[in-house]
């Protein structure tokens, strides 16, 4: 509507039916009319629906149950991750896993009806990667708007780093379905920064928790997996220059190096290449018998899955971190994938299914709902959103200290692994299972819990 | 230290082989640079679209390496082709488009224009295939790609890998860049592109339809770019929507170390910046120990650097003067 | 000289009410009042948009730098980003606590504060500026373009590479934030939870900045910028020293990246090299050529419009057109990301732009002259430059003045 008044408009100007200023105000006022109508849709178009009451919940805090009840008003909750590109498949299932457990919920929780919105921190130019821009924009959003009591996020640790100082000095509980890096919420030698991580704390008080463990028990654990079970003795380190992956690879590396280990070289590659034979060759020369690879599939990790295999025979294991832990990362190598090993911290969706009990009804639930296998790290982000309600309602009320508190008191979560997780005093969660997986058939198959 | 000649040399044939990639697309810099002083910032994207092309023509006929070896043959050649025209398509429409009617205006008017298409092919590259790497179906068997041509073919003792797809590269560029010697120095368009480069205007007084001509280089710029995409896509086995803008970059590097506007410059050059990557990324380590392949990138772009500051004419070009 | 202007004809002048004269004055007012008071306009109506409009004012003073370079002085920059870049990255190096610089003891500590740093990355940028500036001047126009894209290149790779200085991938934060002060009992502070007070703080930087830009442009300097960028060696011959205007072009140029850099490095608390790349340097280059090349105005205009698509705009047209979407059944509408476009829209502004209104939204009278020579009427035209001449070599006898 707007866009035919503007059309006939710019008629008009080039018919010097009227001249430019006037043309000028009255395209203005047309766009202000068309941003009214929008915000006026948008409006509409979040409503919320109703639901059915949900029954007594059989995952988190024992016993909690679902009421109904949305007397005292409205609490927002945001989450924040990449939903774009190489992260589509990622993000947007955990946006959808989250919103699985709002709806299980009723929406409601502690006398308040719970509003979920998820944000994109990730922009196209950088293959759907995060943007240190979005990452503040989204945060400072949260913690400006006065209905807004949890953040939910981030993916990726090096937005994390942005968002926790942000979030701490409003005093509003941030959890992390999948930031792995250590130095968020302890210092380890050798593996994080001077300082990590009180900086990211200013006004002292910890705000920030994780439902998945860390990179110092991750990459210690690919260490010695690496070494006892499969007797390696060489390895050859790698990461994508990411916080994350730097982080990870140096655990791995020090743990390695600890056991006894050689570690042939370490090195960071350009993502933005797209060849890297010449970068295999030379390391293929060094004769390692694992190559260890840090990195999140946004940053080209495939093709160097590839260019590895171009010069290195099955002899040479490859284990990757728990950011290649997803089918963006298979396909993108395509045969070249197959044989490789990935940890990631807990279990799969395949697991979850031959356990049974709450985690196979839950994946069985969320494959229907996505249409297709979720993404390992969607398991997180439905314990975290479950969390996020369960706190609230204990706290019943909307003061982000009081729900702080509450969420970050969780203990004895009954999760959807089949155990019992709580955070620490550094708001890490005791949950310390990695697993381990191998893709066969260009699909990730659970093998074993090697932590 | 101990000087690793097999590694050197494995270094060499993978340098050359992204080098003659490099080449090609560099040419198509440079025939456009030499006729109309404009530099193309958008061959990048003409050259990634080219590579899409070829995937789509692969994927649509279904064929994968398991068929029989005519018919991996024809696909292979089929997407080559096509490739080379759909990258020929979009240079030429690009000009007829912009830069055509910007022949007169000030010299920054078409390279700001070429930055804007650079960015729109890339957008659209993303609608078409999605901003996620993306392998191509397996035409050249498995096997083929470790495949050593010196130990299994000739029974060599030696870790110098040499493999099918690095002849091939080799297979597709030299009758390319052969052919394009013959056009540009024997036939009429040729000479009609060489006599547009000295002097427009004197050319068109002699009769030679200059828009024309210009439109010929653009052609010839994408079909090797196209060629270039077709050849990166089973080289690299992988394409994704902004391998244009690095590939681009390197490529004009090149262009400008030759001496731009220079075609054998830009085929050295091609194959000047193939070696220093390769260098880069594996050989500089050995001396360098705190040196890694993330440094590539500031090599290349401070060579490009360098030269346009202390040699803008190239490492082979003659010293000329700017036309007033 | 003041006996050559004493024997002219006085120049023409036209007649000029009290309005007219002061027009431009008056909306600048009324301008900087609107965006002063939006942050209650914004509350008010419950926008919650704050947040988009202090990235959004910062790339208006980069739009702004941009446009002294390549628009005042015809020199196609490619790589803005690189001072952007540098500007942050001081601003971390001086008063971050992670920095390496602090940790070596070369910071003395008032310095270590927001406002001295913001000085100093103004000159820092500057320097860079002239060290970029200075090897490229003898190029020519295109040439100039790819060794600006060289630098913008390596900039931010070396902040990222060199890990024992920059802090590597791991960036640097945070950084420090304005300290609070006390202005007529008000406690004014700069958290991340005061969003109107950055807003304002970053509107002063940006008008400080228009005002400062304004002025060169008006003084002898802004006119040897366009002798030189329209005929440069016409300009050299009348006496225009090239190497000195143009390195002080890229030199305040650059020298405004520095102060969006180090305000963007406080507000952000955080600098990463990927906050600078080459679609950085494009994004500032679309937002003066859409507003009009060597116009202020344009460049402010450009940067507000590409802004707002890109942080408001986009996301905000999303939730309408997916219900539309699924409404009438159309899978592209309901499931398409507006967001996903910046590119192509700015590239088709990049294209469009050069096409049909190569002078831009809001075009300069000069450039607009230079880019339609067809239109130019040639006796008001001579009439007009003879005014220019005379006019401007009066004010050279009064000191300079501006006009």
């Amino acid at each position: 509507m707007a866009k035919d008044s503007i059309a006939g408009l710019v008629a008009q100007l080039y018919n010097a039916k009227i001249n430019r200023r006037e043309f000028g105000k009255r395209a203005a006022a047309a766009g202000l009319s068309a941003g009214l109508i929008g915000q006026a849709l948008a409006v509409h178009a979040t409503r919320a629906q109703d639901v059915e009451l949900p029954p007594a919940a059989t995952i988190g805090q024992e016993g909690f149950a679902a009421s109904s009840d949305t007397s005292k008003g409205t609490i927002k909750i945001y989450s924040s991750w990449p939903l774009t590109g190489t992260m589509e498949l990622t993000g947007g299932d955990a946006v959808v896993a989250a919103q699985m457990a709002f709806d299980d919920f009723g929406n409601a929780s502690g006398g308040y009806e719970l509003v979920y919105e998820a944000l994109d921190e990730g922009v196209a130019a950088n293959n759907g990667g995060w943007e240190a821009g979005k990452v503040t924009e989204n945060a400072n959003k949260a913690i400006n708007d006065a209905e807004a009591m949890v953040y939910m996020g981030t993916y990726n640790s090096g937005s994390g780093k942005i968002a926790i100082p942000i979030l701490n000095q409003a005093g509003m509980a941030m959890i992390s379905f999948a930031n792995t890096y250590p130095g968020l919420t302890v210092a380890v030698e050798g593996a994080t920064e001077e300082g990590e991580p009180e900086v990211y704390y200013p006004t002292g008080v910890r705000n920030y928790m994780r439902v998945c463990p860390a990179d110092q028990i991750q990459g210690g654990a690919g260490a010695r997996w690496a070494y006892e079970a499969q007797e390696r003795r060489m390895a050859y380190v790698l990461d994508d220059n990411s916080l994350y992956g730097k982080g990870v690879a140096t655990v791995f590396r020090n743990t390695f190096e600890e056991l006894g280990g050689e570690i042939l070289g370490a090195e960071s590659y350009e993502k933005s290449l797209d060849n890297y034979q010449t970068l295999m060759t030379s390391i293929a020369d060094k004769g390692p018998d694992i190559v260890y690879l840090g990195a999140t599939v946004e940053n080209n990790a495939a093709k160097i899955l590839q260019d590895m295999r171009g010069v290195m025979g099955e002899e040479v294991i490859f284990l990757g971190s728990d950011g290649l832990n997803n089918q963006t990362f298979v396909d993108g190598a395509a045969d070249a994938a197959n044989g490789a090993w990935i940890t990631f911290g807990g279990y799969t969706p395949d697991k979850l299914l031959e356990l049974g009990g709450a985690g196979g009804d839950y994946v069985t639930r969320v494959t229907e709902k996505l249409g297709h296998s979720p993404d390992a790290y969607s398991v997180y982000s439905y314990e975290t959103a479950v969390a996020v309600i369960q706190a609230i309602g204990r706290a019943g009320t909307n003061d982000r200290t009081a729900i702080l508190d509450e969420l970050f008191g969780t203990e004895n979560f009954n999760s959807l692994l089949g155990f019992t997780w709580s955070f620490n005093e550094n708001g890490d969660t005791d949950n310390s299972v990695i697993g381990l997986s191998q893709v066969i058939d260009n699909q990730i198959a659970f093998q074993e819990a090697i932590s | 230290m101990h000087f690793n000649y097999e590694l050197f040399l494995n270094y060499l044939i993978q340098g050359l082989a992204n080098g003659a990639l490099i080449a090609l697309i560099a040419l198509g810099y440079t025939i456009v640079y030499g006729i109309v002083e404009l530099i193309n910032f958008a061959h990048g994207e003409v050259f990634m679209m080219g590579a899409f092309l070829a995937f789509t023509i692969v994927a649509a006929t279904g064929i994968t390496s398991t068929d029989p070896l005519y018919q991996i043959v024809g696909v292979f050649l089929i997407a080559l082709l096509g490739a080379m025209i759909f990258s020929a398509a979009i240079n030429f429409s690009i000009d007829r488009v912009a830069y055509r009617r910007l022949r007169s205006a000030p010299r920054l008017a078409p390279l700001i224009c070429a930055i804007g298409f650079s960015f729109i092919l890339q957008q659209i590259a993303i609608y078409w295939k999605g901003p996620v790497s993306i392998s191509p179906p397996p035409l050249i068997p498995s096997d083929y790609r470790t495949y050593n041509i010196l130990t299994e073919l000739f029974g060599l003792e030696t870790k110098v890998r040499l493999k099918p797809i690095d002849v091939a590269v080799f297979v597709i560029t030299i009758p390319l860049l052969l052919l394009l010697t013959w056009f540009i120095r024997s036939t009429r368009t040729g000479k009609a592109m060489r006599a547009t480069a000295q002097d427009q205007q004197a050319s068109a007084l002699m009769g030679i339809d200059v828009n024309r001509t210009i439109s010929t280089a653009f052609v010839i710029g994408g079909l090797l770019a196209g060629a270039a995409g077709m050849i990166a896509l089973y080289y690299n086995n992988i394409a994704r929507a902004q391998m244009g803008f690095r590939y681009g970059l390197f490529a004009f590097t090149a262009a400008v170390l030759g001496g731009i506007g220079n075609l054998s410059g830009a085929v050295l050059g091609g194959f000047l910046i193939g070696f220093i990557w390769a260098m880069s990324d594996g050989m500089v380590k050995e001396y360098i120990p705190s040196w890694g392949a993330q440094w590539t990138n500031s090599v290349i772009f401070g060579i490009l650097v360098i030269i346009m500051v202390f040699r803008p004419s190239g490492l082979i070009g003659e010293h000329t003067t700017e036309k007033v | 000289m003041s006996a050559a202007s004493t024997s002219l004809p006085a120049p023409y002048r036209p007649e000029e009410s009290w309005g007219h004269k002061h027009r431009e004055s008056l909306l600048l007012a009324i301008a900087i009042a609107v965006f002063a008071i939006y942050p209650f306009v914004d509350s008010w109506l419950g926008f919650g948009r704050l947040g988009s409009w202090g990235p959004m004012l910062i790339y208006v003073i980069l739009a702004m730098g941009l446009n002294v370079v390549v628009g005042y002085a015809g020199l196609l920059d490619l790589g803005y980003a690189a001072f952007f870049a540098i500007g942050a990255y001081t601003m971390g190096f001086l008063t971050s606590p992670t920095s390496y610089f602090i940790k070596a003891g070369w910071v003395p500590e008032w310095m270590q504060h927001f406002w001295p740093a913001l000085a100093f990355s103004w000159g820092t940028a500057a320097i860079a500026g002239i060290l970029l500036g200075a090897p490229t001047l003898r190029l020519r126009g295109d040439y100039l373009a790819i060794v600006t894209l060289g630098f913008g290149e390596i900039v931010p790779n070396f902040f990222l590479n060199a890990e024992g200085i920059t802090g590597g991938t791991a960036g640097i934060n945070p950084i420090a934030m304005p300290t609070a002060v006390t202005l007529f009992g008000h406690r004014i502070s700069f958290t991340p939870t005061d969003q109107r007070n950055w807003y304002w703080l970053i509107l002063f930087i940006a008008v400080l900045s228009f005002f400062m830009i304004r002025r060169f442009y008006n003084s002898r300097l802004g006119r040897t910028w366009a002798a030189i960028r329209e005929d440069e060696i016409a300009a050299s011959s009348m006496g225009v020293d090239l190497v000195k205007t143009k390195l002080l072009a890229f030199a305040i140029g650059a020298s405004f990246a520095g102060f969006a850099g180090s305000i963007y490095a406080s507000y952000f608390q955080y600098v990463h090299p990927d906050n600078f790349q080459f679609s950085v340097s494009i994004t500032i280059l679309a937002m003066v050529i859409l507003g009009g090349l060597g116009n202020i105005y344009g460049a402010i205009v450009g940067a507000i419009l590409i802004g707002f698509f890109d942080r408001i705009f986009a996301e905000e047209m999303n939730r309408p057109m997916h219900w539309l979407g699924d409404t009438l059944g159309i899978d592209f509408l309901a499931s398409h990301d507006l967001k996903q476009d910046k590119f192509l829209v700015f590239g088709l502004a990049l294209v469009i732009m050069m096409l049909l209104r190569p002078e831009g939204l809001v075009p300069s009278s000069r450039r607009r002259a230079e880019l339609h020579p067809e239109t130019e009427d040639i006796a008001e035209a001579q009439n007009q430059t003879a005014y220019d001449v005379e006019h401007d070599e009066q004010q050279l006898s009064l000191g300079d003045e501006g006009r």
